[in-house]
C-alpha cells in the first residue's frame, strides 16, 4: 500500500482548508506549515510545541491535505438514483490518533471533527467519520465500531493494543495510513511508551508506507524522543512556535522558619495563597500528591465557605463523573479555582486560567514548565506559575528554576529499554491476533527503538515463557500459553487464557484501592485498600473535599454517609514520589554557593538567610566544591547525614552502598531515611563515620559497583516491590474481570509470592532480572548515581560532628520512608529488637510482670499498626496476603 | 511419657516449650506444633499442588514446592518420630492440585512413613479439592476433632471443653525494633485455650495479625521461636 502524493487537482481543498484557518482568526505558522509540507512529502516526524500553540491543527490539517487527494468526495460517488436513498458506504479506517488520556478522548474527536466539518460542507471527505475508542466508549458504540469502524479513530495505547488481539487485526487495522501520537512526552518515558512502539511496528508491518506523527512538550531529548517514537525509521523533527511570555515567582512567606517541618504541608501559606486567588481570574493551584490537595482543598474551603462552589477538587482517585464536571467548569470559567495534582497536568487548555500556582517543589524544570502552560491562554496573556514553598529550602527551588529556565536548562527524559513483561504481553498479544512467526515477529520488534538491541538469548527466553512458563524442560509441568500450530504460527488455544489476557492488557498497574460510594448510591472515588481497611465504621476520613463517615465495608465498597464535626483522617495514595532533577538540584546547590560567599541577591534567597546562616553556624552549608557530611548521636543511636543533592532516588541507591560497604566492617543494621538534598543512615549502635566515611565513598569500577549496589540491595524489599508491576504486565497476576469483586491485595500477594518462588525454584527467570534492572536504572538511577559518586570523588570531605540537628538535618530526621538493610543474622536482629522491647519495658524483672509491661510497650509501639488517631501522615501500608 | 530432648541438631531449629491446655506443647520453627506426651504433630496449611493449580489456571509457578514441602515434612517425622501425623485443614490446595505428580509424590512420602498414623481436619480448601485418595491412608475428620486435651481445627475458634488448634489464618507477626526497623515473621497465636498454627506450605503466603488482649504471638524466625511482648 503506498501512500497518497497531493494531487495539484485538490487545491481547492487546500484552500478551504486555509480559508477556514483565516475564518477562525489564525495564522498558520511557520511550524504548521513546515509538518503540513513533512507530510506531503510522506515523511513522518515528531513536532515540538506547546499546549495551545495549535499543534494538533498543524498535523492535523497537513493530513487531511494529504488525503483530500484520495478521499472520495460526494461528487465523486456516481450520482443517486432519484427518489431512493441511497446509503453511503464510509471510508475504512485510515487514521489513528492516540491520546495518553481517555478523558480526552471526547475533547480531541471534537477539535478533529471540526475542520472537517467545513470540508464536509464544501463536499470533500464525505465518507470520513471521525469516532472515539477507549475504556469508557459505551458497549453500544464497540458493537457498532466492531461492525465498521470510523475513518478516524481517536484512542489509547491500551485500546489498540486490544484491537490488535483481534483475530481480523491485519484486516481491521490494515487499512490505517497515518498515526498521530499525542503528548509523546508523557507516554516515551514509560511502559505504556513502548507498548506504543510495539503496536506501531505491528502497524507498519500491515502498512510499510504508514505515516506516523508525534507531538511532544519541552524537553532536553528531543531527537531521542523522535527516534524513540519512529525506531529505525525516518523523521523530520519540526520545533514549534516561539516559546509564550513566562513568568515565574515565588510566593514568599513573611518568615523563612528555621525549623519549619512538623505541618510538611505548607499551610503556614494558606492566608497568602487565599489572596492571590481573591485577586486573579481562574487559578490552578498544583500540589504534589493526591493527599496534598485534600487537605489544601479543605484548608480554602475552611477560610473562605464563601467560595463553595466557586472552587473544586481534581485528582485521580476521584470519580470520573467528578472530574469531568470540574474540568467543565474550568472551561466554562465558572471555576474561580481548582486544586489539582497532575491529573490535570495534560489535557484540552482551559482558556480562562489566567495563572497557576505550584504548591511545593516543582521537582523538574520540564514539569514546571508544563503546569505554567496551563495558563494564559488567552491571547496576549502570558503563563504565570508561582512556586508556593512548602518548607523553607524549597524557597531556594524556586530561584533555582528560575535561573534554570533562563539559561535553558531542561531535563531530558530516559524511555525504558527491553521490558521483557511488555514484550511478553505483546507476544501473547500477537499470538491471539492472528498468531505470528517467531523470525518474522523478531525483525519487527527489533524495528522498536526499545528492543533494537534485542538479544538472541533473551528473545529465545520470552518465546519459551509465553510458550511453556520458562526454558528449563518440566519446570512448569502442564503449562501452556501460546504455543505453534502444524504451521509453525504461535497461537493461543485456551479460551479463558484468551479472554483474560484482553481484560488485561496494558501496563497501567493501579494501587490496591477500593471504591467510595454513599449509601444513597453515588460514587465519589477510589482509597486504598490499606486505608480502608484501618477504619471501622463510625470513623471519619476526608475525601473528595467532603467529611465522610464509614458505614460498613461491603464488596470491596467502602459505604459512607456524609459526617459532621472536624477529627477525620486524610487518606494517603501511594503514588509514586518523584525525585528532584539534577537539572534543578544542581542549580539549588549554585544558590547555597551564592550564599555561602555571603550573596544574597534575590528576595528568595534574602528571605532564607537566617536559615543559611544558621546552618553555617551549627555546621557548615553544602557548595559545588564541597561535600557536606553531618554526624549526630541521639537516642535512636548514631545518625549519618549526607547531602550529595542528587534526588531522593539516587540517595536510596548511595545510602543502602554505604550502609553495605560500612556493615562489610562490622555487621550492623542500618536505617535509611532520604529526601532530594541527602539522606541518613541510622544505626542503634554507635559507629565512628569521621574515620570510616572518606573511605567508604570511594568510586568503584563501574561493575563491582553496579555488583555493590545489588549486593546492598539483598537485603532489602526494594526488587520485590518492584515485581509487582512487572508480574501484572507480563500477564503472571491478573488485575480481574470489570465489575469482579476480587480485593486486589490478593493480587499484590501473588506477585510478591511469585517472586519468592521464583527466586528459590527458577532463579534464572528473566522477569526476576527485569525487576533488579528496572530498579537499578529507573528508581536508583544507576548512571546518576555513577555521576554523584565521580563528582563526590572531586569534592572536599567536610565531616561536622553535630550537638543537635541542623536545618538541613531535621527534615531528614523525621523521613517516613525507611529502607532496612542488614547484613546481621536474622536471629540476632529479632533478639536485639526483642532484647530493646524487655530493656524499654524496664529490665529484667519476673516474667508475669515482665510480660504485663511488655504488653504496654507493645501497644505503645503498635506491633505494626498505628491507630487511626495518628497524624495522617504516619499512617502505613499494612499488607494482606492472600491464604 | 517422658518429653524427648531435642538433638543438638544443625538441621532443625531450637523449639520453644510452652503449657498450654494443661499440657507441654512445643512450638517448632519449622512451623509445626509437637505435643510430646501424645507423640503429636500438628501441621497446618500444607496446601499441597498450589502451584499445579496455579499452572492449570494459566499462571505459571515453577514446580518443586511439593517437594520441599514433603521434605521439610520428612525432616521434622525423622526427627521427632511421630506416631501420628495431624493437618489442621487445607491438606491439597484445590481439586485442580490432584495431578499425576503431585499424588504420587504424595503416595511416595507416605509410603515412606506408612507406619505413622495420619488424620486430616477438613478444611475449606479440603472441602472443594476432595478428600485425599483412600491409597494414602489418611483418616478425613470434620473439625472438631478431639485428640486428649485438644480439638484439632481448621477454622479458629473456642470450645466449651477442649483446647483449640487450628490454623487457616496463615497468621504472620510485624516486629518493630530501633532504629525504625522492621520485620515480617510467619507466628503462632495463643489464646488462653485456642491456638493458631503458621501455615506449613510453601508458597502459601500470610496475614499480618495484631496481638489481641489475652492473646500472645510468638515469630518463627531464624530457626528459633521467639515470644513477642
Amino acid at each position: 500500500m503506498s501512500l497518497p502524493v497531493v494531487q495539484k487537482g485538490s487545491s481547492e481543498v487546500k484552500t478551504a482548508i486555509t480559508q477556514w484557518f483565516l475564518s477562525r482568526g489564525w495564522k498558520a505558522f511557520k511550524f504548521q506549515r513546515d509538518v503540513w509540507a513533512a507530510i506531503a512529502e510522506g515523511q513522518s516526524g515528531l513536532l515540538h510545541a506547546t499546549t495551545g500553540s495549535g499543534k494538533t491543527y498543524a498535523v492535523w490539517l497537513g493530513i487531511l491535505m494529504c488525503f483530500m487527494a484520495t478521499a472520495p468526495s460526494k461528487r465523486a460517488q456516481s450520482a443517486p438514483k432519484a427518489g431512493a436513498k441511497r446509503k453511503l458506504v464510509g471510508a475504512p479506517l485510515t487514521v489513528l490518533w492516540i491520546t495518553p488520556m481517555r478523558a480526552l478522548a471526547a475533547d480531541t474527536q471534537r477539535a478533529l471533527q471540526l475542520p472537517l466539518d467545513v470540508l464536509q460542507e464544501g463536499g470533500a471527505f464525505a465518507l470520513w467519520t471521525v469516532g472515539a475508542r477507549s475504556g469508557d466508549t459505551s458497549s453500544a458504540e464497540r458493537s457498532a465500531q466492531n461492525t465498521r469502524l470510523p475513518t478516524v479513530l481517536v484512542t489509547t495505547p491500551e485500546s489498540l493494543s486490544l484491537f490488535l488481539s483481534r483475530a481480523d487485526a491485519a484486516v481491521a487495522l490494515g487499512s490505517v495510513q497515518a498515526v498521530v501520537v499525542d503528548e509523546w512526552h508523557e507516554l516515551m518515558g514509560n511502559k505504556r511508551g513502548v507498548q506504543t512502539q510495539l503496536a506501531l511496528a505491528r502497524l507498519k508491518t500491515f502498512n510499510p508506507a504508514l505515516l506516523v506523527w508525534g507531538m511532544s512538550a519541552t524537553l532536553g531529548n528531543l531527537q531521542d524522543a523522535m527516534h524513540t517514537l519512529l525506531g529505525s525509521s525516518d523523521g523530520t523533527l519540526v520545533q514549534g512556535a516561539v516559546a509564550k511570555k513566562l513568568v515565574i515567582d515565588t510566593l514568599l512567606p513573611a518568615v523563612a522558619q528555621r525549623f519549619p517541618w512538623a505541618g510538611h504541608l505548607g499551610l503556614t501559606m494558606l492566608p497568602q495563597v487565599i489572596a492571590e486567588i481573591a485577586t486573579s481570574a481562574t487559578t490552578l493551584v498544583f500540589t504534589n500528591t493526591r493527599s496534598q490537595s485534600e487537605i489544601w482543598y479543605q484548608a480554602i474551603l475552611q477560610a473562605r465557605p464563601d467560595w463553595a462552589g466557586l472552587i473544586a477538587l481534581h485528582h485521580g482517585s476521584l470519580d470520573r463523573g467528578v472530574r469531568e464536571w470540574v474540568e467543565a467548569g474550568l472551561k466554562s470559567g465558572e471555576l474561580r479555582s481548582v486544586v489539582c495534582t497532575s491529573s490535570l497536568d495534560l489535557g484540552v487548555d482551559f482558556l480562562p486560567v489566567e495563572r497557576v500556582l505550584q504548591i511545593g517543589s516543582p521537582k523538574g524544570v520540564a514539569r514546571l514548565l508544563q503546569r505554567a502552560g496551563r495558563s494564559g491562554h488567552a491571547p496576549g496573556r502570558p503563563s504565570r506559575i508561582t512556586l508556593v514553598p512548602t518548607h523553607s529550602l524549597e524557597i531556594i527551588e524556586a530561584v533555582a528554576a528560575r535561573a534554570a529556565v533562563a539559561s535553558g536548562h531542561i531535563e531530558a527524559r530516559p524511555s525504558p529499554r527491553q521490558p521483557l513483561d511488555v514484550l511478553v504481553q505483546h507476544l501473547v498479544t500477537v499470538a491471539l491476533g492472528g498468531g505470528f512467526v517467531p523470525t518474522e515477529l523478531l525483525r519487527e520488534v527489533r524495528s522498536t527503538a526499545a528492543y533494537a538491541d534485542l538479544s538472541d538469548d533473551s528473545w529465545a527466553w520470552v518465546l519459551a515463557f509465553v510458550h511453556k512458563g520458562g526454558e528449563s524442560l518440566g519446570a512448569y509441568p502442564d503449562y501452556q500459553r501460546a504455543a505453534p500450530d502444524e504451521a509453525g504460527v504461535w497461537r493461543v488455544t485456551s479460551a479463558l487464557l484468551a479472554r483474560r489476557h484482553r481484560m488485561n492488557i496494558g501496563t497501567i498497574v493501579s494501587d490496591a484501592s477500593m471504591a467510595v460510594q454513599y449509601l444513597k448510591g453515588a460514587k465519589i472515588g477510589t482509597v486504598e485498600e490499606s486505608f480502608a481497611a484501618r477504619l471501622k465504621p463510625g470513623d471519619c476520613f476526608s475525601f473528595g473535599g467532603r467529611l465522610l463517615e464509614l458505614v460498613r465495608i461491603h464488596d470491596m465498597t467502602a459505604w459512607v454517609r456524609k459526617a459532621s464535626g472536624n477529627r477525620a483522617a486524610v487518606p494517603r495514595w501511594n503514588g509514586g514520589r518523584m525525585p528532584l532533577s539534577n537539572t534543578l538540584a544542581d542549580a539549588v546547590v549554585e544558590q547555597l554557593a551564592q550564599a555561602e560567599q555571603g550573596r544574597f541577591d534575590s528576595p528568595e534567597l534574602q528571605r532564607v538567610q537566617p536559615l543559611l546562616e544558621l546552618q553555617q553556624q551549627w555546621s557548615a552549608l553544602p557548595t559545588p566544591a564541597t561535600l557536606l557530611a553531618e554526624v549526630l548521636t541521639s537516642r535512636d543511636g548514631t545518625h549519618l547525614f549526607l547531602y550529595p543533592f542528587a534526588g531522593r532516588n539516587v540517595h536510596l541507591g548511595l545510602a543502602g552502598l554505604l550502609a553495605w560497604r560500612a556493615a562489610q566492617i562490622a555487621p550492623r543494621t542500618f536505617s535509611i531515611a532520604v529526601n532530594d538534598y541527602g539522606f541518613e543512615l541510622l544505626c542503634a549502635e554507635p559507629v565512628d563515620w569521621q574515620n570510616m566515611l572518606a573511605a567508604l565513598l570511594n568510586i568503584a569500577q563501574p561493575a563491582m559497583l553496579l555488583d555493590e549496589v545489588l549486593a546492598s540491595l539483598n537485603a532489602g524489599e526494594l526488587a520485590q516491590r518492584r515485581f509487582r508491576e512487572i508480574a501484572r504486565v507480563s500477564g503472571l497476576v491478573f488485575q480481574g474481570y470489570p465489575g469482579e469483586k476480587r480485593s486486589n491485595k490478593q493480587l499484590q500477594a501473588s506477585s510478591s509470592l511469585f517472586y519468592e518462588v521464583f527466586r528459590k525454584y527458577d532463579p534464572g527467570n528473566q522477569l526476576l532480572q527485569q525487576a533488579q534492572a528496572e530498579l537499578l536504572a529507573e528508581e536508583l538511577d544507576i548512571a546518576r548515581l555513577q555521576q554523584s559518586l565521580a563528582r563526590m570523588a572531586t569534592q572536599k570531605l567536610v565531616v561536622k560532628q553535630l550537638v543537635r540537628p541542623t536545618p538541613f538535618s531535621f527534615p531528614l530526621m523525621v523521613e517516613r520512608l525507611r529502607e532496612k538493610l542488614s547484613n546481621e543474622s536474622m536471629a540476632d536482629r529479632i533478639a536485639r529488637m526483642v532484647q530493646q522491647l524487655e530493656h524499654d519495658a524496664g529490665g529484667d524483672g519476673d516474667a508475669a510482670a515482665n510480660s504485663q509491661a511488655l504488653s504496654g510497650i507493645s501497644q505503645a509501639l503498635t506491633m505494626g499498626q498505628d491507630t487511626l488517631a495518628a497524624p495522617a501522615k504516619r499512617l502505613r501500608t499494612s499488607r494482606r496476603l492472600s491464604k | 511419657m517422658m518429653p524427648m530432648t531435642p538433638f543438638a541438631s544443625t538441621a532443625l531449629g531450637k523449639p520453644l516449650s510452652i503449657t498450654f491446655g494443661g499440657q507441654t506443647v512445643w512450638l517448632l520453627p519449622e512451623h509445626a506444633l509437637w505435643w510430646p506426651e501424645g507423640r503429636i504433630l500438628f501441621i497446618a496449611d500444607l496446601h499441597l499442588g498450589k502451584a499445579a493449580t496455579y499452572r492449570a489456571l494459566g499462571q505459571p509457578v515453577p514446580s518443586g514446592t511439593t517437594a520441599e514441602n514433603l521434605r521439610r515434612l520428612t525432616d521434622l517425622i525423622e526427627h521427632y518420630q511421630p506416631e501420628h501425623l495431624v493437618f489442621l485443614g487445607d491438606f491439597l490446595h484445590a481439586r485442580q492440585a490432584r495431578t499425576e505428580s503431585v499424588l504420587g509424590q504424595v503416595t511416595a512420602w507416605r509410603e515412606s512413613h506408612a507406619a505413622m498414623h495420619c488424620t486430616l481436619v477438613r478444611g475449606n480448601h479440603d472441602s472443594r479439592a476432595g478428600d485425599p485418595p483412600h491409597a494414602l491412608n489418611i483418616r478425613v475428620v470434620d473439625e472438631p476433632y478431639l485428640l486428649g486435651p485438644f480439638a484439632a481445627c481448621h477454622h479458629p475458634q473456642t470450645h466449651t471443653s477442649h483446647a483449640v488448634l487450628a490454623g487457616h489464618l496463615h497468621p504472620a507477626a510485624t516486629l518493630q525494633g530501633p532504629a525504625r526497623d522492621r520485620l515480617r515473621l510467619p507466628c503462632f497465636v495463643f489464646g488462653n485455650s485456642s491456638a493458631i498454627l503458621p501455615a506449613f506450605g510453601e508458597f502459601t503466603g500470610g496475614y499480618t495479625v495484631v496481638p489481641q488482649p489475652g492473646s500472645v504471638l510468638y515469630a518463627v524466625g531464624g530457626q528459633t521461636v521467639w515470644r513477642l511482648p
